[in-house]
């Protein structure tokens, strides 16, 4: 636990909603709410692990969080820098504090850019340094990653996806971050390479004193990394806790019924594996329901549930739900 | 990719060849007559004499066989005695591909159709490029905007509009409405036989090129553009470009280094791809304004049933469309880092 | 040295002369340039290798025959004093041979005399065998052709020949140069580009520039007989387009100054004319839009058999069905939709020269539904349950088949509509024109086999004596699979009578004998309905209104009297 550590990372209410354009003049008939207010604080040196299903809004969050996107509503406050309403240039100057890892490496690394380029690029934009300057860096760069510095000419398809990943690490750390979004960033790799991965990035925090916000849907690799964890259904956050009391006791129906699926790792210490199954499909972000918006397939549905939104509360130290249950 | 290239060549070869023979094949099965189009005074059995003059009396394969070596080997002997002087055989009786409309070569024909085909058609294709890559890139960055509309508006119309309709509306505008004394009046039809010499020569030439050459880059600049502008928005929704994003590139980095680039890649194929119609002329576009290029010379051997003529043009397309192919492939490996050829 | 001085002070001399002559007259080249538009370009400038008429008339410009035709039809001499004929002594008594007599005086363009030997090689370069000589039957039954002297060649037939114009007049025979030709014959012919694209000629135009199916440029002959013409230095004959783009360069841009045969729908041409800038001019020829009668059975089940004589039509030899076709037809209407100012309705499938022209038909001018139906009725031939003609189990049911051309699709809708009227019902069926009129043998569609009942399409012959073309009705011209269906006789139609009325004028040379013969043959062929003639089709064409000396002639070259073009002020 990092207590008293101060909030590198502050988020108030943030909402990311996407209009709906139909017909033939494409008037607006809706939105998508894909992160439908959401509050929490990331502390400097934690990893604060993002879970959900697929669809929940969670990369949405990440995305939003750097402003990948020009957010709807709330603030999101980085190293004392309020960055919601920034634009332009003023934004590209916060660049170099905070970066992401991206789910598919092969995707997200342009297929015309060499390995040295990609990785020298924000070096370019954000540096001053000379030619050699920055090819040393990015020899440095590709050393903490585990890649050879002669991979350097070569292009991205001609890695494994591992090493690819690799490449996106090198190059999101290219201007000394503080803060980092991994977004999904083993997702796409292979399980015998995952791991090693994962330990890259804890060795990179380690090294750099650096931030994660880890978002995946993979609970096990979440419990190995990160410090605190929040849960996150239908563009909401259900629960926000430290890891270990999260996995040992889950108060949100919801993250009872995620861990409950997850494989416990000593079958005999197993006591409670009963799994829940929920019924019936996530709703459309396009229409959630009234009140909680777990309300319709909640196993432990109230009335209260149906007609009135949960309240954010710390129901106990560090931990918070979104939940009538705890009122 | 040197060994890649020489293979293909080579496979080439037995590839043209039989395209030379199913060409010959259906333009003999094509139920014409060379002296089909000539005035019904003159008598049958006169008509059968020049049919026998052109040798439509021998079998197919002889006459197949006979282009073969008038095209394989008397028409490159022939260049090289004309280009370098060297004289291999009998230079002078040398017998060459000659259409029975001009009774005289047809490479011979096509060498003096190629410069106003490539003014015309190859600066309506420059033209195009130059227009659309703008246009589909800003159409694509500022997807649904007026712009986007507005280019997607011109596109259908270039697209859907037929030439000879846009043609003639130009011609109707600017030569017929527009006084000749007028600095905006165009020629409607044009002067093959001008030189540019001077200035003003080249004004006239600027002049005379200028409807011909926009009614088939409209034509053109709709679909690339449209191509350029779908091949941007695959790029654009693509993950390296949050990651460029979020490196902190400026935006203008972004769209022109990233995003282009890599859109660019299929549009330059496609561009190289349709650098054999250039050659092969737009048959309508040059009909209306007379200039009589590479497509005007096939609809008048195919219209003449003049079978060395058409034979030797088609068969000199399918080379460029092979080549061309050949090319695209090239520069897709040269463009796209992921694709090798070994 | 004496010699040269001799001949520079003869040039000086002459220059000396030519510039006095150019004082008191106009110098040949002061209206500059004028501008022609063919929409169907020139391929060759020798009429020998095409036949094709812009082949025909772009050379008319460059080389000349010895006699052309007028616009009125009559002989005119053109490269010599006099058309010879039996009154003076050049044609023989027994009709077997011509003797002409070239001008003194006369040079090709490139200053050395014309002499009798150009004639001969011109008539031999034709009638070698190995050269496929389009205009071959210009010189039918052709046994000799020999110079008498320098100026003097006589032409000798293998037959009598009443009518023995046909080689060196009009635009399709003109004299070629024997030096520029001379390795040109035979098998050689082709192969001669530099001659077949700028022959050298005696005409009022040299060629500069030839660029085959596109553009050709000609300066005026510096030794053209004439100095004072050609009154325009440089001319060129742009080809290409279509005929209404054309036309627009002449009536409404005045980018050319003269339009050939503007095939294109009257009321686009009027609102055209409109514009002010040009004139247009329309001229009438032999050319008639005909339909022929089918008078054999074209049934596909008759096989090889099938458009032969062994099989007379079903229906199609009772003259009462073919005469009631005719009678239901409205010529006027046709002739209005798809010609206007270029054609008129005609009863006469000789229509033209004047002295040839039979009025006994002209009945044929107005529609006379009624009178077809009555006429079918009397015959016997009654409507069925669906309103469709028979008899004995016989339904007229045709097959109507013509070329491809929108104004004929147009005729065969409206002639399908009356014959509905009339209890006859039609199939049409159109062919592309180059497979209709190619003769391939292999193709079942051509206008000869006649697949068909019956068929539209135009003819026309050249020149204007009607001898050979009313030669292809006889029996021997019928199209069968023993003559590779070569032969000018669609209807199939046979009489003794008329082959007869043919022989009696082969052995005829007083003109107005001829005419009364060609009359009563054309009215044999009118009054047993085998042929049905529609429309005469004129010549339309246009100039623009600073042209002057334009002269619209159907029986030669449009370009005949280029020479006297000029510019008005």
């Amino acid at each position: 636990m990092l207590d008293g550590t101060k909030p590198l990372v502050r988020v108030d209410d943030l909402k990311m909603h996407f209009p709906i354009f139909k017909g033939v003049l494409r008037r607006r008939v809706g939105e998508v709410k894909a992160v439908d207010g959401v509050s929490f604080e990331i502390y400097e040196g934690e990893t604060l692990g993002l879970v959900g299903e697929s669809g929940c809004g969670k990369s949405t969050v990440g995305r939003a969080l750097l402003r990948l996107y020009d957010i709807t509503d709330g603030h999101i406050e980085i190293d004392g820098s309020d960055i919601s309403t920034l634009s332009g240039e003023a934004l590209r100057d916060m660049r170099p504090r905070m970066q992401m890892i991206f789910q598919d490496p092969q995707a997200s690394l342009n297929p015309r850019m060499t390995v040295g380029s990609i990785i020298a690029e924000p070096l370019d934009e954000h540096t001053n340094l000379t030619r050699k300057e920055k090819r040393e860096k990015v020899a440095k760069l590709m050393d903490a990653v585990g890649l050879a510095r002669r991979f350097a000419d070569r292009y991205p398809h001609e890695f494994s996806g591992g090493q690819r990943q690799r490449i996106g690490i090198a190059r999101a750390l290219a201007l000394n971050p503080k803060f980092i979004v991994c977004d999904e960033p083993i997702a796409a790799l292979d399980v015998s390479i995952q791991a090693q991965v994962v330990n890259l990035l804890e060795d990179l925090q380690q090294e750099f004193g650096l931030t994660y916000l880890f978002i995946s849907h993979d609970l096990s690799m979440v419990r190995h990394l990160a410090t605190r964890v929040a849960v996150m259904y239908l563009g909401k956050i259900a629960e926000l806790a430290p890891r270990d009391a999260l996995y040992a006791d889950p108060k949100h129906p919801y993250t009872q019924a995620l861990l409950s699926a997850v494989p416990h790792p000593d079958p005999a210490g197993d006591r409670q594996h009963e799994r829940i199954i929920l019924k019936g499909d996530v709703p459309s972000p396009a229409n959630p329901p009234k009140g909680c918006n777990f309300c319709t397939r909640c196993p432990k549905v109230m009335e209260i549930c149906r007609s009135e939104t949960p309240e954010w509360r710390e129901v106990d130290a560090g931990r918070f739900v979104a939940c009538h249950l705890y009122n | 990719m040197l060994n890649y290239t020489i293979r293909r060549l080579i496979f080439a070869i037995p590839t043209l060849l039989f395209i030379s023979f199913i060409i010959f094949i259906i333009l003999d099965m094509a139920p014409n007559d060379p002296t089909g189009n000539l005035p019904l005074t003159i008598p049958p059995e006169v008509r059968q004499k020049i049919r026998e003059s052109l040798g439509l009396d021998a079998p197919m394969y002889i006459r197949y066989l006979l282009w073969c070596n008038q095209f394989f080997i008397n028409e490159p002997l022939n260049m090289l005695h004309q280009w370098f002087g060297w004289c291999i055989g009998d230079c002078e009786g040398r017998l060459r591909v000659e259409s029975w409309i001009t009774r005289s070569p047809v490479v011979d024909s096509i060498v003096e159709r190629m410069p106003q085909t490539l003014w015309v058609v190859g600066m309506s294709y420059v033209v195009s490029i130059l227009v659309a890559v703008p246009i589909g890139v800003i159409s694509a960055y500022k997807q649904y905007s007026w712009f986007d509309q507005a280019g997607t508006l011109v596109s259908m119309i270039g697209f859907a509009v037929p030439t000879f309709f846009t043609g003639l509306v130009l011609q109707i505008v600017f030569s017929t409405m527009i006084p000749s004394d007028h600095w905006a009046w165009l020629p409607s039809k044009y002067n093959t036989l001008h030189e540019v010499t001077d200035w003003q020569s080249f004004v006239y030439q600027m002049r005379q090129m200028a409807m011909p050459v926009t009614v088939l880059a409209l034509y053109n600049m709709a679909q690339l553009s449209r191509f350029m502008r779908a091949s941007m928005l695959d790029n654009l929704s693509q993950d390296y470009v949050r990651t460029a994003r979020a490196k902190g590139l400026r935006e203008r980095t972004v769209v022109l280094v990233h995003v282009l680039r890599n859109s660019l890649i299929p549009v330059v194929t496609v561009i190289a791809l349709g650098v054999p119609t250039i050659f092969g002329g737009a048959i309508i576009t040059e009909q209306i304004f007379g200039v009589n290029g590479l497509g005007a010379l096939l609809i008048i051997g195919i219209q003449g049933a003049d079978i060395p003529l058409v034979q030797t043009l088609t068969f000199i397309f399918a080379v460029l469309i092979v080549l061309f192919n050949l090319i695209a492939d090239i520069l897709y490996g040269l463009l796209d880092p992921r694709i090798r050829y070994e | 040295m004496k010699l040269s001085k001799i001949a520079m002070a003869t040039a000086g001399a002459s220059m000396l002369a030519t510039s006095a002559f150019a004082a008191g007259h106009e110098m040949q080249g002061r209206d500059g340039h004028v501008g022609i538009i063919y929409w169907q370009a020139a391929s060759i400038l020798n009429p020998y290798l095409s036949g094709g008429t812009k082949d025909i008339e772009a050379a008319s410009l460059v080389i000349e025959p010895l006699a052309r035709y007028d616009q009125d039809g009559n002989m005119v001499p053109w490269l010599v004093d006099e058309i010879p004929t039996v009154e003076n002594g050049g044609v023989a008594e027994d009709l077997t041979s011509i003797t002409w007599k070239l001008s003194e005086g006369l040079v090709w363009s490139d200053g050395t005399p014309v002499t009798s030997a150009d004639v001969v090689f011109t008539a031999n370069y034709c009638m070698d065998p190995e050269g496929g000589c389009q205009q071959l039957a210009k010189f039918g039954d052709v046994t000799s052709v020999e110079a008498l002297d320098d100026l003097t060649i006589k032409i000798t037939f293998g037959v009598p020949k009443p009518f023995p114009y046909g080689p060196f007049v009009g635009g399709q025979t003109p004299i070629l140069q024997a030096a520029q030709f001379e390795g040109c014959s035979g098998a050689a012919a082709p192969s001669c580009t530099d001659q077949n694209f700028g022959p050298i000629g005696t005409g009022p135009f040299v060629v500069t520039e030839f660029r085959a199916n596109d553009t050709i440029s000609m300066e005026a002959n510096p030794n053209y007989r004439d100095p004072s013409k050609p009154a325009f230095a440089t001319l060129t004959f742009k080809g290409g387009g279509d005929a209404t783009a054309a036309a627009r360069t002449v009536l409404e841009t005045g980018e050319f100054d003269y339009a050939w045969n503007l095939q294109i729908a009257p009321e686009v041409l009027d609102e055209m004319e409109s514009a002010g800038k040009g004139t247009i001019v329309s001229g009438f020829g032999t050319l008639v839009e005909r339909i022929m009668i089918n008078l054999t059975d074209p049934n596909p089940d008759l096989g090889d058999e099938r458009s032969t004589v062994a099989h007379p039509h079903p229906f199609l030899s009772d003259i009462a069905v073919r005469q009631a076709l005719s009678m239901a037809i409205d010529r006027e209407l046709l002739t209005e939709i798809g010609y206007g100012q270029a054609g008129r309705p005609t009863c006469n499938v000789l229509p033209a020269p004047a002295i040839y022209a039979s009025t006994a038909n002209d009945a044929c001018l107005v529609q006379d539904i009624a009178g077809a139906n009555a006429l079918l009725d009397e015959a016997g031939w009654l409507p069925g349950a669906d309103g469709i003609r028979e008899k004995d189990g016989v339904r007229l049911s045709i097959l109507y088949q013509t070329s491809t051309n929108a104004v004929r699709q147009d005729f065969q809708a409206l002639i399908k509509q009356w014959w509905s009227e009339i209890g006859v019902e039609t199939e049409l069926k159109n062919i592309d024109a180059g497979v209709f009129f190619g003769g391939d043998q292999s193709s079942p569609d051509t206008f000869q086999k006649l697949f068909a009942d019956v068929e539209m399409y135009a003819n026309n012959f050249d020149g204007t004596d009607p001898e050979a073309y009313m030669g292809n009705w006889k029996c021997s011209e019928i199209p069968s699979p023993e003559n590779a269906w070569l032969g000018g006789n669609m209807p199939r139609y046979c009489s003794e009578a008329y082959d007869g009325l043919l022989a009696e004028m082969a052995g005829t040379a007083d003109i107005d004998e001829r005419a009364r013969l060609a009359k009563a043959m054309n009215d044999m062929l009118m009054q047993e309905y085998v042929i049905i003639p529609l429309v005469d089709r004129g010549r339309v064409s246009a100039h623009a209104n600073t042209l002057e000396g334009v002269v619209l002639n159907t029986w030669d070259s449009e370009l005949w009297n280029v020479a006297d073009w000029s510019r008005a002020d």
